[in-house]
This record gives C-alpha cells, structure tokens and sequence, in this order.
C-alpha cells in the first residue's frame, strides 16, 4: 500500500504538478519562495521514487519466502542506488562543463575588456565588450565577471545602467548558477521520454524575477522596466523568430514591475510552508509506518 | 600591475600591429612608461599561447606572436558564446534579457557589426 501511495504522489509531483505551477501566475509575487517550492517538488519527487523502488519488493514478497525477499531487497536497493548514482553523476557533468565553460568565457572578457569605457562604472568585476549589439549577462564563479557590451551603455542611461548591473549582481551574489545548475542536472538524468523542461524554463524566469526585485530596491521600477524594455526592444531578430515565442517571461517581468511594489509577506509564508510540508510530510505520514512494519518482517536480519 | 591587466595590455598590442610581434617588441612597446621584465612578458605571451588565443610562429630564429583571432572575431565569437547558452546543456551564464534561438543569432550578430 505505501509504494502504491508513495507512487501515485511521485508520479503527481512529476506529471501533474509542474504543469499547473508553471501556469499560475502567483509566484510572481512570491519568486523567492516559488524557487524553493519547486525544489521541494523536485527533490520530493525524487524521494517518492526512492521510496517505491524500496518499498515495492518488500511489500509484494512480505508473504512469500526468505530467498526470494532478499533476492527482492537486493534488486531494489541496486535501482535506488542506480538512480541515487545518475543524479549526482549529471550534477557533476553539468557543473563541471559549466565551469570549464565560464572559466574560458572570463579568460575572453578579460582580454576583451574596453577598460577606459567602464571607469566610471565603480564596480572592478564589470568588463565591457566592443560591439553595438546590446549585451548584458554575468559569467558567475570563484572570480565572476558582469559583462556589458557598448550597445548597452550607448542605449542606456545611467540609472537604467546602474539597475542592469544591480540585477546583475544579485545573479552573482545569491549564486542563483547553483540552483540552476542543479535542476539542470534534474533534467538531464531524467529518461527522456518523461523529462519536462516546466521546472527548468520556470525556475530560470522566477530567478530573473527575483534579481529584478533586488535591483528594484536598489534603483526603483522604473529604471530597470526602462531598461528592459530597451534592450528587448534593441536586440535585432531575424524575421518570425522571437527570443522568448509567446513574449510571456518579458511580459511577467514587465508587468510585476509596474505595479506598485508591495512584498507578499503572507503567500511568502503560505508557499515557504508548503515546500517544508512537501519534504516532510510525505516522509512521515508514508514511510514511517511502512518501516516499522518491514523492519519487523525484513529478511536480512 | 595585475596579471589580469598584462595579459589584456599584451593582447592589445598584438591586435593593434599589422604583424606578428617577437617578445622584444612586445616588451620595447609596454615597458616605454614602466618598468617591465622582459621574462615577465616572455612568460605572458607563453601563457596565451598555452591558452590557445596566441599563435607562436618561428621566423628567423625567433618566435614571433600573432593573435588567434582579430579582436572583433574574438568579440563576435564570445557574444556567440553567450547568446547561444542553453539551460538543459549547461547553467554557465546568466542573462538580462532572455536567450536568442540559434536562428536569430547570426543575424543579430551581422546586424549588430554594420551599425
């Protein structure tokens, strides 16, 4: 009974609860807490199936005889540490091309750099790039770099410069590459046929959200929806192809920025809660009964 | 001066001269208002070619260094780098505004070189 459940919550949280959250529109009021839910859900998801693969040979040989059980205990705990194994080993994948890749892509900045354009600009982690193609990114790690190119100092007026780098920062300063680092190894050791990009695509734009409201508090709204709405609008695309196809992640920034900005102090605690709840209940309501039974019964003792 | 700070120096005028450069070159043209070792560039521009943005060529008895790339190649290529990241290959860089489909690059990239 308990793998059934534990199942059934697994295959909720993997299927049918991303889709829903990546369509509501209340975690833009909540983003912070909105990235912490969606690894609750994740990292929940990933527990169920642990919890499954454990459960499941236990409960369907419990009557059955010794031998058998254990043959069952054996198999399983070699799939849970199968999966266990695949997420850390696409974790280190993914870390590790990234920081190969960020570390060759700071060395190029770093000798690219139009040191004279960006004296002004105090910070010393700010590298300008030679281009009118307007840029604006940041190359996180040990010694991170915010690279702007001239397009964006040409388009930009100071405080909108000031606020790109504010939200630039914050990228750095919070290492948001972690988190996402971390549910892009979710995806990648997730067989293909049941991958979701949802959480991936969703957790890329609640950051950037949570970025602009750092950068908003330091700068105000108004510079920063200036800000982006130029560099969106300045980027040239080739003909009926459009950087984000229904215009929605720009649209969701825009439109949490323009109204007046009040911190949701009550769902950040509602969802804060339901993330917790997500990691603990499941545990608990499910696994702990469960084990006390199988200890009683488990065949290696 | 910072190591960070030579090696851009270094690369600058190996991109503002029309032809390869030898280490005394390279040295006689940084150390005119400083003063600057000529080992300290010799191992810089060893460094840069060991990091493949540097091409040492031998001519005449002696090595002459050339960069990898123009400038503005290198510059379009890093751009390329950066609007070309994809989450579900790796998370190495983060954006201000959204990512660009492959398909729009290389036109944002012409467009951006003849404005």
């Amino acid at each position: 009974m308990t793998a059934l459940l534990l199942g059934a919550l697994g295959l909720t949280l993997s299927l049918v609860v991303p889709g829903i959250l990546a369509n509501a529109d209340w975690p833009d009021r909540a983003p912070a807490a909105a990235v912490f839910l969606w690894q609750a859900i994740t990292l929940a998801g990933v527990l169920c199936a642990l919890g499954v693969v454990l459960a499941a040979p236990e409960e369907l040989t419990r009557t059955s005889d010794k031998p058998f059980g254990a043959a069952a205990l054996v198999a399983a705990l070699v799939v849970a540490a199968v999966i266990v194994l695949r997420l850390l080993w696409s974790l280190y994948g993914v870390s590790k091309r990234s920081r190969v890749r960020r570390e060759r892509h700071r060395l190029l900045v770093d000798l690219l750099d139009r040191v004279e354009q960006r004296q002004e600009l105090g910070a010393d982690n700010v590298r300008v790039l030679q281009g009118a193609l307007p840029l604006a990114y940041c190359v996180p790690g040990r010694e991170a770099r915010v690279v702007l190119s001239d397009g964006v100092l040409q388009v930009l007026d100071r405080p909108e410069i000031d606020a790109v780098l504010a939200h630039e920062q914050t990228h750095l300063r919070h290492r948001h590459e972690v988190v996402m680092e971390s549910f892009t190894a979710f995806y990648r050791a997730v067989p293909r046929p049941l991958r979701s990009r949802a959480p991936l695509d969703a957790v890329h734009l609640l950051l950037e959200m949570v970025a602009d409201d750092a950068a908003s508090r330091r700068t105000g709204p108004g510079p920063l929806r200036a800000a982006l709405e130029r560099l969106s609008d300045a980027v040239p695309l080739a003909e009926g192809v459009a950087a984000d196809p229904k215009g929605d992640a720009r649209r969701r920034r825009m439109a949490r920025l323009a109204v007046s900005h009040t911190r949701s102090v009550g769902l950040n605690a509602v969802v804060t809660a339901a993330a917790l709840g997500l990691l603990v209940l499941p545990t608990v309501i499910l696994v702990v009964p469960w084990l006390g039974e199988a200890l009683d019964k488990w065949p290696l003792r | 001066m910072a190591l960070g700070d030579l090696e851009r120096e270094v690369m600058t005028q190996l991109w503002d001269s029309a032809e390869p450069l030898t280490v005394r070159q390279v040295h006689e043209g940084l150390s005119r208002d400083r003063d600057l070792a000529y080992t300290t560039v010799m191992t810089v521009l060893d460094r840069l070619a060991k990091k493949g943005v540097v091409v040492q060529q031998k001519a005449d008895r002696a090595y002459r260094y050339t960069p990898a790339q123009t400038r503005e190649e290198m510059t379009a290529s890093v751009m390329l780098d950066a609007l070309t990241a994809s989450p579900d290959q790796d998370a190495a860089l983060a954006y201000f505004v959204g990512r660009l489909p492959p398909s729009a690059l290389a036109a944002a990239i012409e467009a951006a070189k003849k404005r």
